[in-house]
């Protein structure tokens, strides 16, 4: 087991983003996370991130709690995620970019870069060599100088998964990746996320694509309104009533709104 | 010859010159991970003070003087930087410049240390103690053609101007480093940067200490290029000074503040009426470059013209379609 979710809660000063949800993630594997909008799922990520501490619950990772951690200790441990509305750091190049995500698998310090010490330089070397591997491996090689904002929306999600790959994580979380792709985009989406398992990395991912997340997913984790309703294969899950009614459900909650 | 070219007038306008592009730098590095910090005028007192305090009442060498007060005053700012975390912005901003002016009300009232309002005189003067060094190594002046004070002023200026090559140097290197990137993400995306595996905290706390060390450096060699220093050198006005050499300068990247040092410091010389009306012009810089170039003349963009002037751009086609569906 990768990943253990233990009753996680999340309270927003009245609004219940989560309630009492456990699942786990096995190595390996692609589980999806879905639900209507609002039901939580980018919630959970914070809580995985620490962006946010639960309101209660626990989350252990490859057997240890990661109560208590800050995010850039999370990512050190092996954990890292992208984000459903882009968050690059969209003045710097695309090679920095990647670069700025291998930071935490670094460690040179102030002393060392100034000086240039034989050791920084190596390891500048081996950032180099990651990053343009790395840019290889979500095709974008030769956008390597251009900087980030200049990217298409697509090419700029692919830079999101560039980016927590350089961080080595064993467990990447994907938030909406497909989102704002054309249909050759989620094409090679599919393709890139087949590869990122190829290299043994375990992924949790939330999309609202059900084309591809049934395709791509092992196991999909159902949330409704914080709360977890199904889970199961994609087969399942597709004549799951309770999860029909859910996505159904969503109009007519609207209106009640 | 030599004797007819150095005029120590103009050295010491430059020598100025160099330390305001020192403090310049300094703010630069603190906004470098997008925290705006006022408080560079008070790091300066401390700095100042600090050296001016250990040279005349404790007899420590100049030297030692500067390097200690460079680095309480840096230790100043690493206590300060805790605190600052928690503030954004234009908070940040109006927190530190309290900070200065509380500093200098500390320097006004603990007269016992720092005589209060009335300053301190007599501090250790840089260029004196270079001219009795060299005589001391059976070196005078006259010995090149100069007089003693054309020696003493060309003297301090190539010190200054090497210690600048020497900071520009060290934080050029440092902003094209790990360091560096994680500094630029943090000002571009600051939770992002978190998420990625920067510790933030670190990282904003050491370019709060770094632009602090910097500024009270600056503050340590001003005391001993003028001999004397009163709380009033380093009010608020001084705050917005060092501040417009960013605004003005760009904060992009490290030229910024260095262009803007140099050009605000030398208009005066040229034009007397800049002189006298040095503030009202501030305000008003500050107000047109908010208004029509946020980022400063100088910015990646003239640096890159400036570097490569035919480069070629690698436009990418923007995405079309915004699905949602269920
Ligand atoms: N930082 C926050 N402060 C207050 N409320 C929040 C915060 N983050 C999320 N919420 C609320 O928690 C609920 C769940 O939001 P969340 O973003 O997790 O949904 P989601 O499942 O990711 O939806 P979508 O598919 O639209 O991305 C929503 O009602 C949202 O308004
Ligand atoms: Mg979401």
């Amino acid at each position: 087991m990768v990943l253990e979710i233990k009753k996680i809660s999340k309270n927003f000063g009245g609004i219940q983003a989560l309630t009492d949800v456990s699942f786990s993630i096995e190595q390996g594997e692609v589980l999806g996370l879905i639900g209507p909008n609002g039901a939580g799922k980018t919630t959970m990520f914070n809580m995985i991130t620490a962006m946010f501490p639960p309101s209660s619950g626990e989350i252990g990772f490859l057997g240890q709690s990661l109560s208590g951690l800050k995010p850039h200790e999370i990512t050190k441990r092996g954990i890292c995620r992208t984000f459903q509305n882009i968050r690059l750091f969209s003045e710097l190049t695309v090679r920095e970019n990647v670069m700025v995500g291998n930071h935490c698998r670094l460690t040179t310090g102030v002393l060392q870069s100034v000086f240039r010490t034989k050791y920084q330089k190596q390891e500048e070397e081996n950032v180099l060599r990651n990053s343009d591997e790395i840019l290889e491996i979500v095709g974008l090689s030769e956008f390597g100088q251009t900087i980030a904002k200049n990217l298409s929306y697509g090419q700029q999600r692919r830079l999101e998964i560039a980016r927590a790959l350089a961080s080595r994580p064993q467990l990447l979380l994907l938030d909406e990746p497909a989102a704002g792709m054309n249909e050759k985009e989620t094409n090679d989406l599919f393709d890139l996320i087949k590869k990122i398992q190829a290299l043994n990395i375990t992924i949790l991912l939330i999309e609202h694509d059900m084309p591809l997340v049934m395709r791509i997913c092992s196991r999909i984790v159902v949330l409704n309104f914080g709360k977890k309703i199904a889970e199961g294969t994609p087969s399942s899950i597709q004549n799951n009533k309770e999860v029909i009614e859910a996505y159904l459900g969503v109009e007519e909650e609207d209106e009640l709104a | 010859m030599l004797s007819e070219l150095i005029n120590p007038y103009y050295l010491q306008v430059a020598t100025f010159i160099l330390l305001n592009i020192i403090l310049g730098v300094s703010i630069y590095i603190t906004l470098g991970t997008g925290q705006l910090s006022l408080g560079h005028a008070g790091f300066m007192s401390i700095g100042a003070y600090t050296s001016a305090i250990l040279t005349l009442n404790y007899n420590v060498p100049l030297v030692i003087g500067i390097i200690i007060a460079a680095v309480f005053t840096g230790f100043i700012g690493v206590l300060i930087g805790f605190p600052a975390l928690r503030l954004q912005g234009v908070y940040l901003a109006i927190a530190t410049l309290g900070f200065g002016e509380v500093i200098r009300v500390l320097f006004i009232n603990w007269e016992g240390l720092t005589n209060g309002a009335i300053g301190i005189r007599g501090i250790p003067h840089l260029g004196r103690e270079i001219l009795s060094f060299s005589e001391s190594l059976g070196f005078s002046p006259g010995m090149i053609g100069l007089k003693n004070n054309q020696f003493v002023s060309l003297a301090v200026f190539l010190v200054l101007l090497i210690i600048s090559i020497g900071v520009i140097w060290f934080f050029i290197r440092q902003s094209n480093s790990r360091i560096g990137r994680a500094f630029a993400s943090i000002k571009m995306d600051e939770e992002a940067s978190e998420a990625m595996g920067i510790n933030i905290t670190y990282y904003k706390i050491l370019a709060f200490g770094q632009g602090a060390l910097l500024a009270g450096f600056a503050g340590a060699l001003y005391a001993h290029l003028t001999a004397y220093i009163s709380p009033s050198d380093f009010g608020y006005h001084r705050a917005v000074e060092i501040l417009i050499f960013a605004i003005f300068g760009g904060s992009e990247v490290i030229w910024g503040p260095i262009f803007g040092a140099i050009f605000l410091s030398t208009m005066p010389e040229f034009l007397r009426v800049i002189s006298e009306y040095r503030f009202m012009i501030y305000g008003a810089l500050l107000v047109l470059m908010m208004a029509f170039r946020p980022q400063g003349l100088i910015d990646t963009n003239v640096v890159n013209w400036i570097k490569r002037p035919r480069l070629k751009k690698k436009e990418g086609k923007h995405g079309t379609g915004n699905k949602k569906d269920k």
